[in-house]
């Protein structure tokens, strides 16, 4: 919600993470991939944005801390580190190996321990249950310095069994420390089970309310919540906060989701570049509230939401680069508060350059500007613009404009490239199906120049064009009339995701059949599968494994 | 070295909260976490008298050594006190985890150690700390004899970066060092009596005592025994040791302490790596305690094995060998 995140390059960033972690895990034969990706997105969104932290300065006096209770996110963390520049991503091939500076668990670094412990690490954990007193020691000590830094603990639900947890949070009330937020990792299983069977934790919020603490409640895959949450802890005064994160153990590979066996076990690593794949393909669903009826965007909006939407794609038509008027940034600002869902802002007008800041104004998570309204000079001022202010720079081209020379300079720093499937100007038209082989060319020939952002298909996406876009590398797919224009919208955004997750396994299930291991793939990924079989007309072979 | 002329008797707590104070004025960087026990282990006085810089927390052992761990990450001297019987005794974990790996800057000093807690009986009667504490990498373990050796030491260790635990015993006890500055180091021993027919070691409530037995063993035996107060169980002076060893051929400690592990554990250990001799280790026969009056902890001692008597009558055995 304007959170000045640059959303969708956070997002690469976590997925980074993700690749980095489970490649790891599977070299060193054994770590938690589970809780690794449960805590991904708030790991992520702590050291890559709202956390004051130095890499070539780790003990910078002023430093926000960061303790990490929940330990056996050890991969996750490393590779968190990592991405933040405190070592080498290459490191993480020595996870857990003899000599390692990457232990099982973390090590806190110093210099008698700098042999078995990396920068950046402040907290040797391993043993539960005790990172949130050493937090609330950190807090007060800072405090008793006068500094402005915050504390960061991340704690798991199984790990909340250990009383010393709930000793600390009546401590961390007593002491009324507001430079404190504890994110609890709530995805619901521990080693031996599912954390309601083994020790029931619920209801976990009434729990934390009563002891006293400030509590938000969030999705924790939901980077732009937990920014949000945080940003709200900030201003909390005279008390801790607690944000519970529901997360799914697993979260990124479907197969290892919500499953106590992935708790702490490696994937073999003939798999890996399957799951590379997979990490790869992630996909958003925005859809586009200028479909249907040119009225009640607040309901669209909060409709969306409600079925699982991705984003809001926002198009402006300023009735000059193309025939229609919609809406302008005061539209938007109206909207803004309405969701915290990231706001994906195509802007079709003349010199946008001219505009740009409205939009800024306005709290756009992402902003598109058109390649033919642009110069190289202009959309470089507007890209460091928007950099400047968090916000994801975004450039679409018409059906019959190519990647202009100039743009070349800009794929660092670019996060979304719409390719128009029609003509932009007005909603409901029909899908333009040349634009595939473009959009296929020009993924290559992008991810040759290094640009490892996303692409957008936009204009006539509906599930039977989907499946195309989505093979020729789209991964952010603007729905209009195949949202708004059905009678079911819940049921019109399913469709939409399982049209996507076909095309996935279908691409997922070729790679492993092409690597020689099929069968070993069907095995562990059965479960996920079986849905799909009859489209991907696997229903006897699946159905044969044990 | 230094002995008190004086026939007096001071609190080691007395002396241990008064050093705090003292400590505080001069490092501003010093915190203390009490666990409900303040008024006990005389930490209220450093709370007095620097309120912003005291934390009490309750009763919650686990939650005073891994809030004192936080409070050393983030660059403060934090002393961490209480009874001896439930820090280690809850937070062995802690200790080991979040204080000992990462090596910090936390001093554990409890009090009430041993026997002689008294009334309390054998739940309070802490007789296994010195073995578990020494245990663990980077933990440093110091039994001061007397209040004089607690001031000195305390000041030592706050002065030294790193883990330290500091075993104080409830009673007042018999002051045996004259205040100097010079006779306290980490890792190190005081000969307090000069003798070559064995070594007495203690620490302790347990070095009046050895004192005691060195005088009779003169007085009605005409024996000249070596004392000595190890006061620094790890690190622990393995070159006074080897030289008692050679120089006295027998050594006999004490100590109020399970007979496994402790302080006679680990000189049985370097005698054994260094320069082997007949060591007779003197301590509770692995064994719980039992309720004493305090003015029956003379009575207790003697029942468990620790009495001047059994120092004596340890070192005659000794000798009955030798003429064999």
């Amino acid at each position: 919600m304007g959170l000045k995140m640059r959303y969708l390059n956070l997002k690469q960033q976590i997925r980074d993470v993700r690749k980095l972690a489970i490649r790891g895990i599977a070299e060193a034969g054994s770590g938690h991939p589970g809780a690794s990706f449960s805590a991904a997105e708030i790991m992520g969104g702590l050291y890559f944005r709202k956390m004051k932290h130095d890499p070539l300065k780790p003990q910078w006096n002023e430093r926000d801390y960061f303790v990490n209770s929940k330990a056996h996110s050890a991969p996750g963390f490393f590779a968190t580190l990592a991405i933040s520049g405190y070592f080498p991503t290459s490191e993480m091939d020595t996870l857990r190996k003899l000599g390692a500076r990457l232990q099982g668990h973390p090590v806190r670094y110093s210099k008698d321990q700098e042999k078995h412990s990396v920068p950046g690490t402040e907290y040797s954990g391993g043993s539960e249950g005790i990172g949130l007193s050493v937090s609330l020691g950190i807090a007060l000590a800072s405090r008793l310095d006068g500094k402005k830094n915050h504390i960061f603990t991340l704690i798991g639900d199984g790990e909340s069994n250990e009383g010393q947890v709930w000793e600390a949070a009546m401590a961390a009330s007593k002491f009324k420390v507001d430079n404190l937020t504890a994110i609890l990792d709530r995805n619901r299983i521990q080693q031996d089970g599912f954390t309601e069977d083994i020790m029931p934790l619920d209801p976990v919020r009434d729990k934390w309310l009563a002891f006293n603490w400030n509590v938000i409640e969030i999705n924790g895959h939901k980077i732009e919540q937990l920014i949000e949450a945080i940003n709200k802890a900030y201003e909390v005064k005279d008390k801790p906060t607690i944000i519970i994160a529901n997360t799914i153990k697993g979260y990124g590979i479907k197969h290892m989701t919500n499953s106590p066996q992935w708790h702490g076990k490696a994937p073999p690593k003939t798999h890996i570049p399957i799951l590379m794949q997979e990490l790869e393909s992630e996909f958003l669903v925005a859809p586009s509230i200028i479909a249907g009826k040119r009225e009640n965007y607040e309901e669209k909006i909060r409709i969306a939401e409600r079925c699982g939407a991705d984003m809001i794609h926002l198009d402006v038509m300023d009735g000059k680069f193309v025939p229609n008027v919609t809406f302008f940034a005061d539209t938007i600002k109206k909207l803004r508060p309405i969701t915290s869902l990231p706001f994906d802002v195509h802007l079709m007008i003349e010199d946008p350059i001219d505009h740009i800041q409205d939009y800024i104004e306005a709290r756009s998570d992402i902003i598109t500007v058109h390649a033919e309204t642009c110069t190289d000079e202009s959309f470089s001022k507007i890209s460091s613009e928007l950099l400047k202010n968090g916000i994801s720079p975004g450039i679409a081209i018409n059906p019959s404009t190519n990647i202009p020379v100039w743009l070349y300079d800009h794929l660092q720093e670019i996060d979304v490239i719409i390719v128009m499937s029609v003509n932009p100007g007005s909603a409901g038209q029909k899908f333009i199906p040349d634009v595939l082989l473009k959009m296929r060319t020009i993924n290559q020939d992008l991810r040759e120049h290094n640009y490892a952002g996303y692409l957008e298909a936009d204009g006539g996406i509906d599930a039977m064009t989907l499946r195309d876009v989505y093979d020729a590398g789209a991964r952010i797919m603007v729905a209009g009339s195949a949202v708004y224009g059905s009678s079911d919208i819940n049921g019109a955004i399913i469709q939409l995701k399982h049209t996507a997750n076909v095309a996935l396994e279908r691409t997922l299930l070729e790679n492993a059949t092409q690597i020689g291991t099929r069968l070993d793939w069907l095995k562990a990924r059965k479960h996920i599968l079986i849905p799909f079989a009859s489209e991907l007309g696997i229903e006897e072979e699946i159905h044969a494994i044990k | 070295m230094l002995l008190s002329n004086e026939r007096k008797v001071a609190d080691m707590r007395e002396a241990f909260g008064q050093t705090l104070v003292e400590l505080g004025t001069t490092h501003a960087n010093l915190v203390c976490v009490g666990a409900d026990t303040t008024d006990s282990l005389k930490t209220k006085k450093f709370g007095d008298r620097f309120p912003e810089r005291m934390f009490n927390i309750g009763i919650a052992e686990a939650n005073l050594v891994s809030i004192a761990a936080g409070l050393a990450v983030a660059g403060k001297i934090a002393i961490a006190s209480t009874y001896a019987a439930f820090l280690p005794g809850r937070c062995l974990d802690q200790i080991r985890n979040a204080i000992c790996y990462p090596n910090l800057n936390v001093k554990l000093i409890v009090s009430h150690a041993g026997l002689s807690v008294g009334p309390d009986g054998a739940s309070h009667q802490q007789i296994e700390d010195i073995s578990i504490m020494r245990a663990i990498p980077n933990m440093r373990v110091l039994v001061p004899a007397d209040a004089t050796a607690v001031r000195y030491l305390i000041r030592r260790i706050v002065k030294a970066s790193g883990p330290f635990y500091v075993r104080l015993a409830r009673p007042s006890g018999k002051v045996i060092y004259a205040e100097d500055d010079t006779i306290f180091e980490i890792g190190k021993g005081n000969i307090l009596r000069e003798g070559k027919d064995a070594t007495i070691m203690a620490c302790g409530l347990m070095v009046t005592g050895a004192l005691e037995a060195a005088d009779q063993l003169e007085q009605s035996h005409g024996l000249n025994c070596r004392v000595v107060d190890m006061y620094s169980i790890k690190p622990i002076d393995k070159e006074l040791i080897e030289r008692c060893s050679r120089e006295t051929g027998r050594i006999v400690t004490i100590e109020e302490h399970n007979i496994l592990g402790g302080m006679g554990g680990a000189v049985a250990e370097v005698t054994s790596d260094t320069y082997p001799v007949p060591v007779k280790r003197l301590g509770v026969l692995d064994t719980f305690g039992e309720s004493a009056r305090d003015d029956e902890i003379s009575s207790l001692f003697e029942k468990y094995g620790l009495s001047v008597k059994k120092i004596v009558e340890t070192v005659l055995q000794f000798r009955r060998i030798d003429r064999k």
